[in-house]
């Protein structure tokens, strides 16, 4: 057996015709990460090729099975770095807006500040990884854990168009409010771990803040699955293209959702948990170094998960307005993220104009002001789905 | 909880949640506060690279020019941090004068050397870094005291309304009003030692004889010279009989 060409090892195969595509649909990032290890596998494989020729490595290396599970590794990657790239720069936006609403120019290093974000990451990564003696270290570390790693996973699992999603399922925003509901468990848990007064009054007000918004916003949720008959996203904003955004019929609701999804990502005017004026860092008092740039991370997914819910339920995802379905199809990955950026800097407005609320205030707000919306947003809707004009 | 209670509790104090969720003002507001800095760009100024405009007034280090300093020592005199002192330097023609030195460590930047210069010869300088290695290099002398550009705004001067003037009927702001001030002679007092011809840094004083005394002395009495006099009291100071004092011209 002769020399072979590296053109008979990396073969551009189309992706749907693979005998083991885990999608029921295409899916576009799964296509990407499908082409790269076609490259990467198909070098490999022509190289061990090269050096034992007719060997089983190399074709093993490029069949159906191991390139789908190669593929799958790499789309995890690639899902993930497309979220922590939209995380950056929610975080870049939120630090020069935020400088402009107080007159000066906020962060300044590199690409317009945007490198800012990845010096406070080497940053944070260099710093020794302190645990304090008296904490009750399984419990300390296993939270930290599981507070990020819920919060990145429902920051993959946002579809960000038809083609660009990790599981098209049909509980939808189901499986990602009971993602998100969970942190504030972990959180509590947490506080207590960390043996510090101020962690576990953290702790505590992340959890009397869950249980003042959390019923308003799962209300308001059903509603718009009421509105468009089912939990799936895709189905949400299919629904929305037949007929309005949703922002129409539920403008209330739109309103009053912003505010909770504030409260849900703990970001200011309800950071009560965290509240560094009153507490010192809050939960995340103990937490240092690397533990602690992650936390603020999964913070900032959180937020980028908020507003995607928000862009989701209301305004039409990646819809652009009053486009046909062929306009559509175009880039609406990047409308997607527009609309996300675009909720996410009325955020920072809020964050710019208002003072944290008190810890009776958001219980205050919650029951006597979210709740009657919310309830009187479903009954609009009601009316509206029983008179037949959706 | 009844009607009138909730409504005294809740509506009419600022406890209202209707109230706390009115939050539309402060967001516009903010709003319009973004849009404005973005088209005006940030009051923040990127120091060492930017540098932010000074008014030529601009109470920095003190300046000096050496040719038009006849070391009358006022500014050692007025210095409130007491950094001003008198050095022995060479001028142009290679002179013995006497000079001020500052030492720029105990220098608060008051300006006051300037304003009371009476021949406006030391000067406030827009010059703020003055940053160095030790102590001693913070130490001017006359030589590195001097400024290149020193324009005619660096010199301060004193304005003052004067009491009299008011009285008077005339209340226009009158520029270092004591520069106008003069000495003047008790002739009681004066033994005639010459030491206000010695000490006058422009010869404005002059020891004219006014006949002898019992002893066949000639007695001596000083004549000042009005139009060269620059008020700088060493005279006064300097007389062993206080035979001297400032009169107020004004």
């Amino acid at each position: 057996m002769g020399y072979s060409s590296i053109l008979d090892w990396i073969i551009f195969k189309d992706v749907m015709d693979n005998a083991f595509y885990p999608f029921a649909s295409y899916n576009l990032p799964f296509d990407i990460s499908y082409k790269l290890w076609e490259i990467i596998g198909g070098l490999i494989a022509w190289l061990v090729n090269l050096l034992l020729p007719g060997n089983g490595l190399s074709t093993w290396l490029i069949s159906d099975e191991v390139s789908n599970v190669f593929a799958l590794v790499i789309f995890m990657i690639v899902i993930f770095a497309i979220a922590f790239v939209v995380t950056l720069i929610s975080l870049w936006m939120e630090r020069k807006v935020l400088g402009r609403l107080m007159d000066r120019r906020g962060t300044m290093i590199g690409l317009k500040g945007f490198l800012q974000c990845v010096a406070d990451g080497l940053k944070t990564f260099m710093k020794e990884n302190v645990i304090p003696r008296k904490v009750d270290k399984t419990t300390y570390m296993w939270t930290a854990a599981l507070i990020i790693g819920t919060s990145v996973l429902i920051a993959c699992m946002i579809p960000l168009s038809p083609r660009w999603f990790v599981v098209n399922y049909g509980t939808g925003l189901l499986i990602i409010m009971a993602l998100f509901a969970l942190a504030p468990f972990f959180i509590l848990v947490s506080g207590w771990a960390q043996n510090n007064k101020y962690s576990l009054i953290g702790g505590m007000r992340a959890a009397e803040l869950m249980i003042s918004y959390e019923v308003p916003m799962l209300i308001m949720i059903a509603t718009t699955c009421l509105l468009a008959g089912s939990f799936n996203i895709n189905d949400i904003i299919n629904a929305q293209f037949d007929t309005v955004w949703f922002i129409v019929p539920q403008i209330i609701g739109f309103i009053t959702f912003i505010f909770c999804a504030t409260a849900e990502a703990e970001r200011v005017p309800f950071d009560i948990a965290e509240a560094e004026a009153e507490l010192v860092e809050g939960w995340q008092t103990e937490y240092a170094g690397m533990k602690w740039g992650l936390i603020m991370l999964a913070d900032y997914m959180r937020g980028y998960v908020s507003c995607a819910m928000v862009v989701i339920m209301y305004l039409g995802g990646w819809l652009i307005p009053f486009a046909s379905a062929d306009m559509n199809g175009w880039i609406p990955e990047i409308v997607f993220l527009l609309k996300v950026w675009l909720i996410f800097f009325i955020m920072i407005l809020l964050r710019g104009a208002l003072a944290r609320v008190r810890t009776d205030q958001i219980v205050n707000i919650g029951w006597k002001v979210f709740m009657p919306l919310s309830v009187l947003n479903l009954a609009v809707v009601l009316v509206l789905k029983l008179g037949g004009v959706f | 909880m009844a009607w009138s209670k909730y409504k005294t509790e809740y509506i009419d104090s600022d406890r209202s949640p209707a109230g706390s969720l009115w939050v539309m003002k402060p967001l516009w507001k903010v709003f319009r506060f973004f849009c404005k800095t973005v088209v005006h760009r940030p009051v923040t100024i990127l120091y060492p690279y930017e540098k932010m405009w000074m008014p030529e007034n601009y109470r920095g280090r003190p300046g000096l020019r050496f040719d038009r300093c006849v070391a009358c020592g006022m500014c050692a005199k007025m210095c409130p941090t007491a950094c001003i002192k008198l050095v022995e330097t060479e001028d142009a023609s290679g002179q013995k004068v006497m000079r001020p030195q500052i030492n720029l460590g105990r220098c608060a930047m008051c300006g006051y050397c300037a304003e009371y210069c009476p021949l406006d010869a030391m000067t406030v300088t827009p010059e703020f870094e003055l940053a160095e290695y030790t102590r001693e290099d913070l130490i001017y002398g006359p030589k590195r005291l001097a400024y290149e550009g020193a324009t005619e705004k660096m010199e301060i001067h004193l304005e003052q309304t004067l009491m009299s003037d008011i009285k008077n009927g005339n209340s226009e702001r009158r520029i270092s009003p004591f520069k106008i001030d003069r000495p003047v002679l008790d002739a009681a007092k004066c033994i005639s030692c010459k030491k206000c011809e010695k000490v006058c840094p422009v010869k404005a004083v002059k020891m004219v004889e006014h006949g002898v005394n019992e002893k066949g002395r000639p007695i001596l009495y000083p004549e000042f010279n009005n139009d060269a006099c620059i008020c700088c009291e060493n005279c006064v100071e300097d007389c062993p009989k206080d035979a001297l004092r400032i009169n107020e011209v004004l």
